[in-house]
């Protein structure tokens, strides 16, 4: 609620500057092709409406048109993505691990290549007026489980690796990074949520975490590789320590 | 009504502020229309000169007749088009919120899931969010501090707001007060299936570090600091003419100036090492010619 502009929480998606430029024909291809459906909308919307006679049926619908002309945009960039993905899921399955922080590591290069990928849509849906779109909605596409009454607008949550259950609360500002890059090392490990957990403002949830049940984090804590935080208790500091059990 | 006070309340664990969807939440496409209906009327006229410069015939006529230069307005009305847009939703949003104050009137405690309050609560939220977004959207910094007066929120004059989380109700901040980047001001919090709203209270020319959180029922009094990643647990009570620091709040250093700390640094030097001290103090001179 009420974030600043500068904050709009796009999930993040970092790309390697060594393989950037040998995928940028791939990158202007999906934004692109994500902007044809609306150009098709904005031809048929002008020769339907302009008329000599009920022009200015034309006026009356245009705030309706440019709405529906940004949601086209944003929903086209999400699916055209999604088909991307699933090709480059086919010629290399993405999988946990530890990997070597290098080009000729195909897990970490196939990384990069599907975070190009995402960029775009990611980039777009993150600057909708509606603030379930940029996360719970646009997530979901990329194999991210959500559950039902979960809280997560005004945080960074990665794209992939990532499950959160039924009634969560996350804070804002608080990063969920199913990655990271310890020195020349390349981690990928699942991050589990499980229903009803409370996670405070400002949290940092590294990659192998699991909460389970009726856990609470508070704010400005965050946790460590593999981290297991028990049913019922309150976990606090840096890193996570187990505070009581209620 | 709902208010239960011997019910459990973790106080020292601190959530997050945010609301739940609702079907109220739809009332952002109202604000649209609205915005959209006023702009349509106001440039109704501009439109009509621009489309008989185009063709030669006009749609209404309004007894001016088009000139060239007509067209050199076309920027400075698109631009000023969108700030039309967006105070037109601000106050359109301000007489909501004001509406919904008086048909159930805010107020502090803890209230369930479910309640009038909470009912209430979410919609004055909904109602603020999008004219909130818009004006924090636009090259002004200034504009939400507009938009937060529209909505109630006592605001002081020249107070920096513009890169926080900021509830519009529950929120008291004085004059000459600055806030930094990723703040979080919570004058309510959600606790599972619990609703805890409090008062926040900022006092004059308070500085508020950047990544703090200020938890509901905080008051800082006047001139008091919060220091960097630090945040102030439930109903605290920070000093004036101090600096709090901590997580949860819990040291407290006094406020000095540069020559102070110089002067106690040269003094603690001087015990270790005599020969540092003259040239510490040349420096100083040099610093002061």
């Amino acid at each position: 609620m009420f974030q600043p502009a500068s904050l709009k929480g796009i999930s993040p998606a970092p790309i390697d500057e060594r393989i950037r430029n040998k995928f940028l024909v791939l990158y202007i291809v999906i934004i692109i092709s994500s902007l044809i459906p609306t150009s098709l909308f904005e031809f048929w919307y002008i020769t339907f409406f302009w008329s000599e006679t009920y022009f200015w049926i034309f006026f009356i619908v245009l705030p309706f048109n440019i709405f529906l002309a940004i949601h086209l945009i944003q929903i086209s960039a999400i699916l055209i993505s999604v088909l991307f993905l699933k090709i480059i899921i086919l010629i290399h399955n993405p999988k946990e691990g530890n990997f070597k922080r290098s080009i000729e590591d195909r897990d970490y290069y196939f990384w990069t290549i599907r975070n190009i990928v995402k960029k775009w849509p990611l980039f777009v849906t993150a600057s909708n007026p509606f603030p379930w779109l940029k996360n719970r909605f646009t997530l979901r596409f990329y194999g991210v489980k959500i559950g039902k009454k979960t809280i997560c607008d005004n945080s960074w949550i990665s794209s992939e690796f990532v499950s959160i259950g039924k009634n969560v609360i996350i804070g804002m500002n608080s990063t969920i990074l199913s990655f990271a890059i310890e020195q020349d090392n390349f981690i990928l490990k699942k991050i589990v949520v499980e229903d009803n957990v409370l996670i405070g403002a400002k949290c940092v949830l590294l990659p192998g975490t699991i909460i389970k049940r009726n856990a609470k984090l508070s704010a400005h804590s965050y946790t460590n590789h593999n981290h297991v935080l028990k049913e019922d208790s309150i976990y606090r500091g840096h890193p996570a320590k187990l505070k009581e059990k209620s | 009504m709902e208010v239960e006070e011997d019910s459990k309340f973790d106080m020292e664990v601190i959530s997050t502020s945010g609301v739940y969807k609702t079907p109220f939440s739809m009332i952002i496409l109202l604000q649209l229309f609205i915005g959209g209906l006023v702009l349509f009327i106001v440039n109704l006229w501009f439109i009509n000169s621009l489309y008989y410069l185009l063709t030669g015939t006009e749609f209404y006529s309004f007894g001016l007749k088009a000139e060239w230069y007509y067209w050199l307005l076309l920027p400075l009305n698109i631009y000023g088009n969108i700030f039309l847009f967006v105070f037109v939703i601000i106050f359109f949003s301000g007489g909501i919120f004001r509406i919904l104050n008086k048909i159930s009137p805010p107020r502090e405690g803890i209230f369930k899931r479910g309640s009038k309050e909470w009912k209430y609560m979410h919609r004055r939220f909904w109602t603020a969010y999008f004219p909130i977004w818009l004006a924090r959207a636009l090259p002004l910094p200034w504009l939400d501090i507009i938009a937060y007066r529209s909505f109630g929120t006592k605001v002081g004059k020249s107070v920096v707001l513009y890169e926080g989380y900021v509830d519009p109700l529950f929120v008291e901040i004085g004059d000459f007060t600055m806030t930094s980047l990723n703040i979080c001001m919570f004058s309510h919090l959600i606790y599972q299936d619990k609703l805890f709203i409090k008062k926040i209270k900022v006092g004059n020319a308070c500085v508020v570090g950047p990544h703090t959180i200020i938890s509901p029922g905080t008051v800082m009094e006047d001139f008091a600091v919060l220091g960097v990643n630090s945040y102030t647990s439930i109903n605290q009570r920070l000093k004036g003419n101090l600096i709090h620091v901590g997580t949860p709040v819990n040291i407290t250093l006094p406020i000095q100036s540069v020559e102070e700390s110089q002067q106690k640094a040269v003094k603690v030097k001087g015990s270790k090492t005599p020969d540092k001290i003259t040239q510490n103090k040349e420096d100083l001179h040099f610093q002061e010619e």
